[in-house]
């Protein structure tokens, strides 16, 4: 393929012909802003950046133990080393850190709480010496009774994790019960569930198991700190959250005299990031080795284990449900116990655990119900975001359970769903009010696609065919006060800069905030350049997670845009006596609708000014700021019941259905079909849509058919390795994948849009272990739901 | 991630020089021929050889032939190289399936038969084509050469009959004189590159006579005399079968471990033992799956 063609070339759907809608650019689409620069090799990730020879490396020690007191620590072996500049520990840095709660640390200082946590650092000129000098630090430890298991670490004589947790400080929506391992417990009381059970015809009772999950982006994280002798730190990382993490190093190592205006993050494309470079993890490390070893940049890299075992994991979760349900197929009680395995240190895996047990009853009217969200500390690997935060966990064990009931009631599973789906202004378990949402439009979609109703045979009489429907929802787990911000410029020729914080991490945002200001100010997305951030230059932005950057960030973007917009509108009212309101812009000039031959140019002002009669100029250069904050948002709420505050800011809701092959002897499935229909308010790239449809399929299929972490009793991962960790290749793609977009407009969103990002990789857990049990009359009730578990359940049943 | 352990890197330009190495080295050297083991070793401390010996300049060792009904696979061949070649394909197609199969496209275009023999792990996808096609593995050592047939080549997990002075020159198949088809069925996890967690080759010959071979069903890969037994003499039918996969159990050995459960090995073994000969026979007949095609379980 002549790829220059193809640049030049507009493909149909780039073309600028107006929508129904009136829209040109939003709703299109345009070739990513980003595209060519990856397709060519000119992106630049964090570790292609040259610090040229001064460039130090360093190298871990790390934790054999999953709970130990260091009794000892000798570094002069390595210090002696060739090639080593130093060897930093926890005696040089004692502090703590974390996103939602100050219980992490930056190395280990007298006790580790899990296999692989960082020991101490050794800097050296050169990779090889620094992993040789770490392999000389000796450490004695004495090793301490550790607790693996959720429900176990809430037994009385059970070991402790944090005996200090008392003293930990915590964002105020947060439950810990110090003297255990709970470190936050959601809860939600709503209705009366007592009432709701005895109304119920069947009540069901079961526990869903979910393991942890890793994200394997394929860039691992990377980051090079840098304290230079203005007493500046630049840290270049590899990141979804640079001004997070520029608070999070100024928080923790303000001890040194740094401040805010003092840190300096600067974050490149990055290859990957699922929620695992969400937040701060070893970035914390480089940060420390910077300040240890100042004048000279370093660099952390982390090799593909440690990506696995050091950074974040998906939590998992031991779910009990107990629902209630009427014969007409009405949900009447939802009693939801989770249980999560979040780890060593919860600074951000607790707010998952939270968020989750906000919306426990998935995207369902439930008017009794009884939510227990409980973040346990164990002595395995600190867990934090994966896309999906918490829903893909409870929805596995909550779709199941609804098609188990609805098929003992002899109930279509579909049209039990539509019965009970959740509509605008229903309230939610917290008690604030649905959003506008498609789900019913969603489910009818997905239903017809997959041909709902209808039994289909296998060719090959060794294997049955099985369908199954779900729904699902979820909303961005954030602050009530995360706000994003832009800054927009017009250069000499009508181009325009973008400036935001929000990152790139595949999914299209420079593209799509090029799309929200071009239609704005009536410009190809060709003409606007957005780049990834530098905090110095880029206004803020929280955090690049939770679907929440195209809304969020879109919003003040669109803003900036509109702000410029009226500049324009100002000037030319000013110097050439036209009434504002006659004004627009379309194909990059100011035209006037009350005077049809006026037409003026972007390029001929937006910079220079307008010259006026009197032969002076007016204006200058034409710039725009934006800032959004949801400011009808609040967590706080009553710890006992989660209602009174407005924690989530919307829903995100949709449908997806399979069509599901499965070998009856070898438990081998093949999915023939799926499709996904997802409500994102306005599409505003619906090919980037499309995108996210089946990368979110082709991963969430994944955690549900073969990936799996799995450790010894010990708390040592078996498996930090893609021979042992399968994540999935282009031959593990479904037969036929159908990306459906709803668009109900989110009334906030810029141009109705909501976010959509993980939403499509939340369902097919409960998709697969429906559609086994429909195909061969099998419930795997634990993840994964490999193809072992399918066959030997088969054969059990066969018995 | 960087090798921390220091070595000597020697690329010899004869056998003679090669050898030479190995009668001093001993087990402390190291053969480099696709390093898609060595390489990983080494960077994982596993592997801590004084000297890694690359054998890609010895022109004796490069390169496969078919002479006089006998394939000389040398021992720089890599997989790839099989998978390219008509002759293997249509001479040795147990072997080509096998070969597919094998990690991903990138190790097979670096990964040698020999290599994969020489590591010797249970799950080596190349044992089975190899034990079924009778193969012969050529050794030297500067004492002189030797064969060792496939079936005492494997003594344990990782563990081959290869002495510390000796490195593999070539494998030698022979092209088995009666018409014939096989199969080679592989357990896999999921459809990209994996280690089998079991695998069944089989020759079905238009005489019913059979050949069978495991791997990753016990401590190393090999044939699977009873089995063969079982079948010998007989047409294929539900009554043979279910006597070959009662004699299969009764041989393999299989394991649970982090990839599989014994239970499901167990179980796996019986139903690729007939969907392998079920391929294999319909293949002799001109039908059936092309090879390479349905094999992965």
């Amino acid at each position: 393929m002549d790829l220059q063609k193809l640049k030049t070339k507009p493909r149909k759907a780039a073309r600028t012909a107006p929508a129904a809608d009136g829209l040109k650019v939003v709703g299109k689409s345009v070739l990513r802003v980003d595209g060519w620069e990856k397709i060519k090799g000119a992106a630049q990730y964090t570790d292609d950046l040259q610090f040229g020879p001064g460039l130090l490396y360093a190298a871990l020690v790390e934790s054999p133990h999953a709970h130990a007191r260091i009794k000892s620590l000798d570094t002069s072996a390595a210090e002696k080393l060739g090639g080593v500049v130093k060897v930093v520990t926890g005696r040089n840095f004692t502090q703590k850190f974390g996103l939602y709660m100050n219980d992490r640390y930056v190395f280990a200082t007298d006790i580790v709480r899990f296999v692989g946590e960082q020991v101490a650092a050794v800097v050296a000129t050169d990779p090889k010496i620094a992993l040789r000098g770490a392999a000389l630090v000796k450490v004695e430890y004495e090793e301490l009774p550790a607790v693996m298991d959720p429900v176990k670490a809430l037994e009385k004589d059970s070991p402790l994790v944090h005996p200090d947790l008392g003293t930990y400080s915590h964002v105020p929506w947060f439950f810990p019960k110090p003297g255990t391992n709970i470190a936050h417990w959601r809860k939600i009381r709503k209705g009366d569930l007592e009432k709701g059970f005895k109304e119920a015809d069947l009540v069901l009772e079961d526990t869903y198991y979910v393991p942890r999950y890793a994200h394997c982006a394929i860039e691992t994280h990377s980051a090079i700190g840098l304290y230079d002798a203005s007493g500046r730190l630049t840290m270049w990382t590899s990141s979804q959250s640079p001004f997070t993490q520029r608070h999070v190093f100024a928080e923790t190592l303000k001890s040194f005299g740094l401040s805010h205006k003092d840190v300096r993050v600067i974050s490149t494309y990055i290859g990957g990031g699922f929620g695992g470079k969400a937040g701060v993890t070893m970035e914390i490390i480089a940060a420390a080795l910077a300040i240890a070893v100042p004048g000279r940049p370093i660099k952390l890299l982390w090799n593909r284990a440690q990506e696995f075992y050091n950074t974040y994991q998906r939590l998992g979760v031991t779910a009990k449900i107990k629902m209630g349900v009427t014969k007409a197929g009405k949900i009447t009680a939802l009693d939801f116990k989770l249980h999560w395995d979040a780890g060593a240190y919860v600074e951000y895996g607790a707010n998952v655990v939270n968020a989750a047990g906000l919306s426990a009853s998935g995207p369902y009217r439930v008017d009794n119900i009884s939510v227990d969200s409980m973040c346990t500390y164990t002595n395995l690997p600190p867990c934090g975001a994966y896309r999906g935060f918490g829903y893909s966990e409870f929805l596995f064990g909550l779709e199941s359970h609804i098609t188990r009931m609805a098929t003992q009631l002899g109930l279509d599973p579909v049209e039990f769903r539509k019965k009970n789906a959740i509509k605008e202004g229903d309230i939610l378990p917290y008690g604030a009010h649905m959003n506008p949402n498609g789900i019913r439009e969603a489910i009818e979609k997905v239903e017809k696609e997959i041909k709902w109703g209808v039994k289909e045979k296998s060719k090959d009489p060794r294997k049955a065919i099985g369908k199954a429907l779900v729904c699902f929802w979820k909303s961005p787990a954030m602050p009530p006060n995360a706000s994003s911000s832009a800054f927009l410029k017009f250069n000499e020729d009508g181009s325009v800069n973008i400036l935001v914080s929000g990152m790139e991490i595949g999914q299209g945002l420079l593209t799509v905030m090029a799309q929200v200001a071009g239609e704005v100010l009536a410009l190809p997305v060709t003409k606007i350049r957005v780049e990834t951030p530098d905090t110095d230059r880029n206004p803020y932005e929280w955090q690049t997670v939770g679907s929440h950057v195209t809304w969020g960030c879109g919003n003040a973007v669109k803003r900036a845009a509109l702000e410029a917009r009226e500049r324009i509108f100002d000037l030319v009212q000013r110097v050439h006596c036209l009434d504002k309101s006659t004004l627009y812009l379309e194909d990059e000039c100011v035209r006037c609708r009350t005077k049809p031959d006026f037409s003026l140019p972007f390029r001929d002002f937006v910079i220079n000014g307008i010259q006026a009669d009197d032969h002076t100029f007016k204006g200058g250069p034409i710039m725009g700021s934006g800032v959004f904050m949801p400011e009808f948002a609040s967590a706080i709420g009553d710890p006992e019941t989660g209602q009174g505050g407005h924690p989530n800011v919307h829903y995100t809701t949709g449908s997806a259905g399979i069509i599901l092959e499965v070998d009856r002897e070898t438990g081998k499935m093949k999915i023939k079909k799926v499709a996904l229909a997802v409500d994102c308010g306005k599409a505003i790239n619906p090919d980037l849509v499309k995108g996210q449809v089946v990368g979110g399929l082709l991963q969430g299929f994944a955690t549900v058919l073969y990936e799996d972490m799995r450790y010894n009793e010990k708390g040592r991962l078996l498996n930090p390795n893609f021979s042992d960790y399968k994540i999935p290749t282009v031959m593990d793609m479904p037969e036929v994948v159908v990306p459906i977009i709803i668009e109900v407009p989110q009334p906030d969103g810029p141009f109705g849009a909501r976010g959509v990002g993980e939403h499509t990789m939340i369902p097919c857990a409960p998709l697969i272990a429906n559609a086994v049990a429909d195909a061969l009359g099998v419930r795997i009730k634990s993840m994964p739901v490999t193809k072992e578990k399918v066959a030997l359940a088969a054969k059990a049943a066969r018995k | 991630m960087p090798i921390t352990a220091e070595f000597e890197y020697v690329k010899p330009k004869d056998m003679e020089e090669v050898l030479h190495v190995f009668s001093l080295y001993k087990e402390k050297a190291r053969a480099l021929a696709g390093g898609t083991d060595l390489v990983v070793h080494l960077k994982e401390g596993l592997a801590k050889p004084e000297v890694v010996v690359d054998l890609k300049a010895v022109p004796e060792l490069a390169g496969f032939a078919l002479r006089d009904n006998t394939l000389r696979l040398g021992a720089l061949a890599t997989f790839t190289d099989l998978i390219e070649a008509p002759v293997i394909k249509a001479k040795f197609p147990l072997l080509w399936e096998a070969a597919l199969t094998v990690a991903s496209t990138g190790v097979r275009n670096r990964a040698t038969v020999a290599g994969n023999i020489c590591s010797a792990v249970p799950s080596a996808d190349s044992a089975p084509a190899l034990a079924v096609y009778d193969a012969v593995v050529l050794t030297r050592s500067l004492g002189g050469a030797r064969r060792v047939p496939v079936a005492d080549w494997f003594t344990g997990p990782k563990r081959t009959a290869l002495r510390p002075d000796e490195i593999v020159e070539a494998v030698e198949l022979r092209l088995p004189e009666k018409k014939h088809a096989g199969c080679y069925m592989k357990l896999s996890r999921y459809e990209g590159e994996d280690l089998a967690q079991g695998g069944i080759g089989v020759l079905v010959f238009a005489d019913h006579t059979y050949r069978v071979a495991a791997c990753a069903l016990g401590p190393k890969p090999g044939r699977c005399p009873l089995t063969e037994a079982a079948l010998n003499g007989k047409k294929l039918g539900d009554k043979t079968l279910q006597a070959a996969k009662e004699a299969l159990l009764r041989e393999i050995s299989p394991i649970t471990d982090i990839r599989s459960s014994k239970e499901y090995r167990l179980h796996m073994a019986q139903i690729m033992l007939g969907r392998a000969l079920e391929s294999a026979s319909a293949r002799l007949l001109g039908k059936g799956p092309k090879y390479g095609a349905e094999n992965i379980c």
